[in-house]
């Protein structure tokens, strides 16, 4: 069998990537529009050519977030094959409509591209609207698949079942028999589900395995999830922009580049606003509630213990305790039941026929659920110093970003009293260019890093399992064994990082560098002699 | 044929044959690109440095969409056809994973490509178009695998009777190596047909010999190739060929008076083009060209109708690979269909501006 272990960090790293992608195909929409707003209202051409910079490096950009958004699409289905049958059940919907977003995202923004400069202003805030209307609806989408695999919406009371800890995934809409036999089968002959699934005519012979297709949409951690994430993204997006124009102004003092950070700051801070303390909270209430073993990891709790802040943010109630792995062992230890009790509840046979393969799961029968449990718990527990060394970093960093917003804020739109603070704390950085730079740094610093932190707590904190207390990675990962081979892997990453250390080099020249060898272009075109 | 499996089945053939008339007109017009590019940069040629921006303007119109499609055939696969997609991935791990490095390194270099060109070093801006150019032919010989995988299992045929993974098995099918010599200079002359149509807009005779050179030189090539493709069907997948030879008669017959007015009308032009005129036929030599690529996927895949996998002279119905794990919602797939008509919209009104009134600048603007 495939040892997924090698394979995670690889699908880490595209997944990475993707994400800084989409950071700046969600947030450059916004900073290119205000741009846009403010050349149509004054007429200055230095916003109409900021914009149009910034389209190139959203050009670029995109074309970068599209490849990784394909390795990513193909990492799924080629190195983990057994996500095809969430593919096909639960993910189906979010997934077919994606391809609505995806579609209808490149064609305006072809179209913005195509237009931009010919067309008048408001058109092409009209044109880029629809653009970011349907990238912000592939990220409704892709997180809605997500956070399926955080909290699998519409299992009702399975994982419960497993793990008495874990609370009831919304109603139960699965055929839990055949789930339960799918799980065991791969259970008993140690091989991934894909091994299953591909059999030609398995799906007939399984028959409806998922009753309700849209149920994936109804899930309240999927809610929070698409406000948190799309949010970050835009705020990363509209950090490197303002950090960007920011370090023009610091390299030449010009203060046309000053008039274009000023609106991005602005915005940075109202959003900033919406998503630390208000949506962010509501993200880890979700945590709390739906991923009992990722709060205990974030929060170290090895051993139950009394916080009265960490508890009223989390439940809202300081006189609660933050649940340890002690109390979710205890859980455990209160299940009785072994497979086999499980398997006769569900009058499966021991030898189940799957595809013309007879799978006897007679030897599982006197597995007691609550050792394995324990041993998942055990596993989990391996990651706590990794997610709680993460989260606490990414709210450092979190609270930097916002002080750096505020002051920034301050520092431009003048309010008696908090702009007089925001100054004196400014002129700590040193003059006005180092300053107004070293505060977007922050804002990067300050969105970024929260944003890594935070996709390894929310994916690496899920582990041992890759769909919440439902599937492990070896289950779902492909029976190619050379893709975790190192020659496989080398060569993975090889493409990985050099396709995209290219690609972000390239955004760089196209942002910075001016245009030094047309002269045979235009010599050709008949034009600037 | 479920409806669900019907619609799915139809569904991909779309995007399949969108897709593949996409990347027609991108992969021969990148080479093109390419090529000028660099005797550009070697010959201090102005003529041909606009010419290969002008060409270019097809890619970086067009190949983002054209991905879309690729990814759309991906959902489709593994929505609606659940286990052939498992099966593919788990048996042709190592041409997808060719084709998807391929994609890696082909997309962002045309962008890069664009982006980038006067504001690098030419000789640098040169190398990365080739690198453009070149890795678009790694994705069909990736993808193209896996077509000729499903009219004649060899290597999924011995996954299934051994239980071993076959590792560059794919690249032992004879079919493939006819299909993808096929593809191949169909997409070459394909990209100079359509280079030739858009320089015709652009009165520039010399862009339209040159286009013509590459369209109608490959089309030639084709007359080996085709029929190589076509005889080697009637070796390794004779059901395939009876229904060409079949119930896609009139079709078959309607391609190849297609191919045979592109060479006559490409052959006349390119005369015309070296005596400096531009014929009135060249601009519709590219829509011709893309015609005769989408009827021929149609061929390929509409041919194994109702099957997905053929094995000699026997088929194994879509049926069997299908999803049936769930109720699939339909409305939700013609709502997904009717949003899919209005990015082809959209996005022909961008190839509009772009390509027909010239709203890319040949000049980037500073």
């Amino acid at each position: 069998m495939t040892n997924p272990n090698p394979l995670l960090p690889l699908s880490a790293l595209g997944v990475y990537f993707h994400g800084m992608y989409i950071s700046l195909t969600f947030g450059l929409p916004v900073a290119i529009g205000i741009m846009l707003w403010k050349w149509w209202r004054t007429g200055d051409s230095d916003y109409y050519k900021a914009a149009r910079i910034m389209t190139a490096v959203l050009g670029v950009n995109f074309a970068l977030g599209a490849i990784t958004g394909t390795l990513v699409e193909f990492g799924l289905v080629q190195v983990w094959p057994g996500v095809n049958l969430a593919i096909a059940t639960f993910a189906f919907a979010p997934l077919a409509l994606e391809l609505i977003a995806f579609a209808n995202e490149i064609a305006f923004l072809v179209l913005f591209i195509v237009t931009l400069g010919r067309v008048k202003p408001p058109t092409s805030i009209a044109i880029l609207s629809l653009y970011a209307a349907f990238a912000y609806f592939s990220g409704v989408l892709i997180t809605a698949v997500n956070s399926w695999m955080q909290a699998p919406w519409g299992v009702g009371p399975v994982a419960k079942t497993l793990y008495p800890f874990m609370p009831e995934y919304g109603p139960n809409v699965v055929d839990v028999p055949k789930l339960v036999a799918l799980k065991l089968a791969a259970v008993a002959t140690g091989q991934p589900i894909s091994l299953l699934i591909e059999k030609p005519g398995f799906a007939q012979e399984v028959g409806i395995v998922l009753k309700d297709p849209m149920v994936a949409f109804y899930s309240p951690y999927a809610l929070v999830s698409i406000f948190h994430n799309i949010l970050a993204a835009i705020l990363i997006g509209m950090a490197v922009a303002t950090a960007g124009w920011a370090y023009r102004y610091f390299k030449t003092g010009d203060q046309k580049y000053l008039k274009i950070v000023k609106p991005l700051a602005g915005a940075f801070a109202v959003l900033f606003v919406i998503q630390a303390p208000i949506v962010a909270h509501f993200m880890g209430e979700a945590v709390v509630h739906y991923n009992p073993t990722k709060f205990a990891l974030m929060e170290g709790a090895e051993k139950t213990y009394h916080d009265p802040i960490i508890a009223l943010v989390a439940y809202g109630d300081p006189n609660k305790p933050i649940i340890g792995f002690d109390e979710l062992e205890k859980a455990c230890m209160s299940n009785t039941l072994t497979v086999g009790d499980l398997a006769k509840a569900l009058n499966l046979p021991q030898t189940l026929k799957l595809a013309g393969q007879s799978v006897d799961i007679s030897s599982l029968a006197s597995v007691k659920l609550s050792d394995l449990c324990l041993a998942d718990l055990q596993k989990a527990k391996a990651y706590m110093p990794l997610i709680h060394t993460a989260y606490y970093v990414k709210v450092a960093f979190a609270i930097i970003g916002g002080l750096a917003a505020a002051v920034l804020f301050f520092y431009f739109y003048k309010v008696p009293g908090l702009s007089a603070i925001a100054s004196a704390i400014a002129r700590i950085f040193g003059d006005e260019k180092r300053r107004v730079f070293l505060l977007a740094l922050l804002l990067v610093l300050g969105t970024v890093i929260p944003a890594v932190g935070g996709w390894a707590v929310r994916e690496i904190g899920r582990k041992p399992w890759s769909v919440y207390g439902l599937l492990y990675p070896s289950e779902i990962v492909t029976p190619v064994s050379y893709a975790a081979s190192p020659g496989f892997l080398a060569f993975a990453y090889l493409i990985i990082l050099a396709v995209n250390l290219g690609g972000l080099y390239a955004m760089y020249l196209v942002a910075t560098r001016g245009y030094k060898f047309l002269e045979l272009l235009k010599k050709g075109a008949g034009v600037g002699k | 044929m479920n409806p669900a499996v019907f619609i799915g089945f139809v569904g991909l053939g779309l995007a399949v044959t969108l897709h593949v008339i996409f990347v027609s007109m991108t992969i021969g017009s990148g080479l093109l690109a390419a090529l000028y590019r660099w005797k550009a940069y070697r010959e201090n040629d102005p003529w041909a440095e606009l010419f290969a921006r002008k060409v270019f303007k097809v890619l970086i119109v067009s190949e983002l969409f054209s991905g879309v499609w690729g990814t759309i055939i991906t959902v489709f696969l593994a929505g609606f056809f659940t286990a052939v997609t498992t099966l593919a991935t788990n048996t042709l791990f190592i041409p997808i994973a060719i084709a998807i490095a391929s994609i890696m390194i082909r997309i962002p270099t045309i962008a890069i490509s664009w982006y980038t060109w006067g504001k690098i070093h030419p000789r640098t801006h040169s190398l990365v178009m080739w690198v453009m150019a070149l890795s678009g032919f790694g994705v069909p010989f990736g993808f193209r695998a896996i077509f000729a995988e499903i009219n004649h299992p060899v290597a999924v045929g011995y996954y299934l009777q051994t239980g071993h993974n076959p590792g560059f098995m794919p690249y032992s099918n004879p079919l493939f190596w006819t299909l993808y010599l096929h593809t191949v200079a169909a997409v070459i002359s394909t990209g100079g047909f359509v280079a030739a149509s858009l320089l015709a807009l652009d009165k520039d005779p010399r862009g339209v010999k040159s286009g013509l050179l590459l369209g109608v030189g490959f089309l030639v090539a084709q007359l080996i190739f085709g029929p190589l493709y076509y005889f080697s069907l009637d070796w390794y997948s004779p059901l395939l060929f009876k229904a060409v030879n079949g119930e896609f008669l009139s079709l078959f017959v309607i391609k190849l008076a297609a191919v045979a007015a592109l060479l006559a009308l490409g052959f006349v032009s390119y005369k015309a083009a070296r005596g400096g005129v531009i014929s009135s036929y060249v601009k519709w030599l590219g829509p011709l060209a893309l015609f005769t690529v989408a009827l021929g996927e149609i061929l390929n895949d509409g041919g194994r109708y109702p099957n997905l996998v053929i094995l000699g002279d026997k088929g194994l119905s879509a049926d069997l690979f299908a999803n049936f794990y769930i109720d699939i919602p339909m409305p939700a797939v013609y709502v997904i269909l009717a949003f899919l008509v209005l990015s082809v919209v959209v996005f022909t009104m961008a190839a509009f501006y772009a390509l027909y009134k010239r709203f890319i600048a040949e000049v980037p603007e500073v």
